[in-house]
């Protein structure tokens, strides 16, 4: 037998910007995805070697471990006051954050917003699984009414915790940001019960690359990510998907908010 | 800026001395008694003779300037903040992150009347949450105090040499009476001092990349952290103690005061050796680390009588107490609200106790 | 003369790090061709690791790269295409 000659060769593949540490997240959980789709921006772009990114609190609090670039902590909520200190100091470098929802719509909200409305040219991405995980499966600002947690064992009730908050719509209502977007990230369900969809991967993947081009533009990005938390919504990965796209899409529709540099044009 | 005598206000003072030092950033959100401070940094921002200093912003809330002030001292920059009791409350969770990971950085806290909103007086009631550290966690603290218009334009140097050096936030420790006091000063000239920021997170190179995280979850590295963090207290305190002493040579009495009551006892000394007692002043210069060496010196020479003067409940007097121990006599004569003791109060106790 | 028996070559090839995966089936789920299944064994960490086959249930693989951007573990290392 004669081999024959060629060799396979990588389509997609290693990425500088990943580490090979493998990751602390529950199986199926978008932070992964996300992780991959940042790396692959930054590979793309060539940032690697001028990017600061700063760990927020929750599962993402890890980020560092995954992405191979320098990295500071912020305490809870205040990632986006970090990365205006780091920006306005070093406007060269490339400053972003990835925060769970409860870090930039509860407790860091007054950060998220005033960042937003001096337009700090630096990059957000919220991962909004409408509750909050690393600590176990608390209420957040963006769970749903009637949602089961575990500081509303008897559902979200509006009466007291009023209806959760549209992070992209507070933010788009903001003179001072330059692109607000929404994707639904999670595979979704087809009429097939074995078959899903993963174009919110490969959106998600656009909104990534679009999101550090605004701020090479000098310009406030914010990409809200619906996702999904299988574990503490106690429902199968797949489930979670469905409850993804049937529920919270419908609370939270994807959608792009504001544009104006039009990145997504080009 | 000519070296001819100026007459300002402490807290200008403050600013331009921070500004004569190379301050890179200045993250600003206003309280009385300390407004001042950012109002003059936001005056002088942009003038060609301060080209360091890069960046001037204010802040939605306390909480926020510290925590910007975190992100730009990663990048090696010499960056400071001001603020008064309420705020210093806010800012402590950014203390204890900053501390944990080794973040050099100048806060100023200019003392009102407390706890909550108080008044606009002064007072020394935020001693133990500057020295303790009020952040959560234990954590070195390097807390200077100035006595003087003078020192508030001096002190700014030294705080960012140390903090530098043990890359450690560092607290200036001032109060309302000296931050609205107007003296007449001459800027000392201060060589700007470039420090090493080899630690800073300006962007990975190549395999090499620089992580600022305060978490250690492994339980062994976070003793190990502590530790490292304990030789550095220990090296701080073993170098860097500082207090001023004014006619102790002789002393028979010794008073103990910082900041504005450290104005007042010196006056007060003078007042009693007229009237032949051998008063004398030790006026820390460092509250954190307490200059206990001075302390213990002067009980090793024979000092048996100390009064602490300050304007609180009794805080520093628990240092005091620690230094010397069971020693010597220590009286405290405090005052607070926003008052002063006379100089009548601070004479009769110590010729009571001198006698 | 030998007969010459050149091997079929698989024109696409995705590479699946096994000790990575979670059996989270996601990239079996999105898979157009049906290329990916979960293995019967475990990993180390006592997962279901995934295993690549180029002749799928509906296909062959065609190197569209979903299974790689959807994993969350980075499982999938790399999805290639054969170079003659």
């Amino acid at each position: 037998m004669i081999a024959a000659e060629g060799h396979y060769e990588d389509k997609l593949g290693h990425l500088a910007t990943l580490t090979s540490t493998p990751t602390h997240y529950c199986a199926g959980c978008e932070h992964g995805t996300l992780t991959r789709l940042i790396a692959s921006a930054l590979d793309e772009l060539d940032l690697r070697e001028k990017t600061v990114l700063v760990d927020s609190v929750g599962c993402s609090v890890f980020a560092h471990d995954y992405l191979n670039v320098d990295a500071i902590q912020a305490p809870h909520g205040r990632a986006p006051a970090v990365m205006a200190g780091i920006k306005r100091m070093r406007p060269d470098l490339t400053v972003f954050a990835v925060q769970g929802d409860g870090d930039a719509v509860s407790i860091g909200l007054l950060e998220l917003v005033y960042a937003a409305v001096r337009g700090e040219p630096i990059t957000i991405f919220l991962v909004n699984n409408a509750i909050y995980g690393m600590t176990g499966g608390q209420m957040a600002p963006t769970t749903p009414v009637g949602m089961v947690t575990t500081t509303t064992p008897r559902g979200r009730e509006a009466a007291l915790a009023g209806p959760p908050l549209d992070a992209s719509k507070l933010i788009a209502s903001l003179d001072g940001p330059a692109y607000v977007k929404r994707v639904l990230l999670p595979v979704t369900p087809t009429p097939s019960p074995e078959v899903f969809n993963a174009r919110g991967a490969l959106e998600g993947a656009r909104a990534v690359r679009n999101a550090f081009r605004v701020q090479q533009m000098g310009g406030f990005a914010f990409v809200e990510f619906v996702s999904t938390c299988s574990i503490n919504w106690k429902m199968s990965i797949l489930e979670s998907k469905r409850y993804a796209t049937d529920v919270l899409a419908k609370i939270f529709p994807p959608g792009l908010f504001k544009d104006r540099f039009g990145v997504e044009q080009r | 800026m000519s070296a001819a005598a100026e007459f300002l206000k402490g807290n200008e003072a403050l600013a331009l001395g921070a500004l004569k030092t190379g301050l890179n950033a200045y993250f600003a959100y206003p309280i009385t008694p300390s407004s001042e401070i950012p109002e003059t940094l936001a005056t002088e921002f942009g003038k060609p003779e301060w080209p360091d200093f890069k960046v001037f912003l204010q802040a939605a809330s306390e909480l926020e300037a510290i925590n910007m002030v975190m992100g730009a001292a990663a990048t090696g920059a010499k960056v400071m903040t001001a603020t008064s009791g309420p705020g210093f409350s806010l800012k402590q969770e950014g203390l204890s992150f900053a501390s944990s990971m080794e973040l050099p950085m100048l806060i100023v806290d200019v003392n009102r009347a407390g706890p909550g909103l108080g008044n606009l007086g002064p007072e020394q009631t935020d001693y133990f949450q500057a020295t303790r550290g009020g952040g959560h966690g234990g954590y070195p603290n390097i807390v200077l105090a100035p006595s003087s218009v003078p020192e508030m334009a001096s002190l700014p140097s030294l705080g960012f040499s140390l903090a530098f050096r043990y890359r450690n936030p560092v607290i200036i420790l001032a109060d309302a009476f000296l931050g609205q006091l107007k003296e007449d000063l001459v800027f000392p000239e201060v060589p700007t001092e470039r420090f090493d920021v080899s630690w800073a997170t300006t962007g990975a190179r190549g395999a090499e990349r620089h992580i600022l995280s305060s978490l250690h979850l492994d339980y062994g590295e976070q003793n190990r952290f502590h530790e490292h963090l304990e030789a550095k207290a220990e090296e701080i305190a073993r170098l860097e103690q500082r207090a001023e002493t004014y006619r102790t040579e002789d002393a028979e009495v010794v008073l103990i005061a910082y900041g504005i009551c450290g104005r007042l006892c010196r006056r007060a000394v003078g007042m009693l050796r007229e009237k032949g007692i051998r008063a004398g002043l030790v006026r820390p210069i460092t509250v954190s680390p307490f200059p206990r060496k001075e302390l213990g010196t002067l009980v090793e020479r024979g000092v048996r009588n100390f009064m602490v003067v300050e304007l609180n409940m009794g805080q520093m007097v628990e240092d005091v107490r620690l230094a010397i121990g069971g020693r010597a006599r220590i009286e405290l004569v405090h005052r607070t609200g926003g008052l002063l003791p006379s100089y009548l109060d601070i004479v009769q106790r110590a010729e009571e106790i001198s006698r | 003369m030998a007969q010459v028996v050149r091997p079929e070559i698989e024109k696409c090839r995705v590479e699946v790090d096994a000790e990575r995966c979670k059996g989270c089936n996601l990239c079996v789920v999105v898979c157009p061709q049906r290329n990916l299944k979960l293995s019967t064994g475990l990993n180390p960490k006592g997962y279901h690791p995934v295993v690549f086959h180029y002749h799928g249930e509906k296909g062959d693989c065609t190197a569209c790269g979903l299974c790689y951007w959807v994993c969350p573990d980075f499982a999938i290392a790399s999805v290639s295409r054969w170079k003659p």
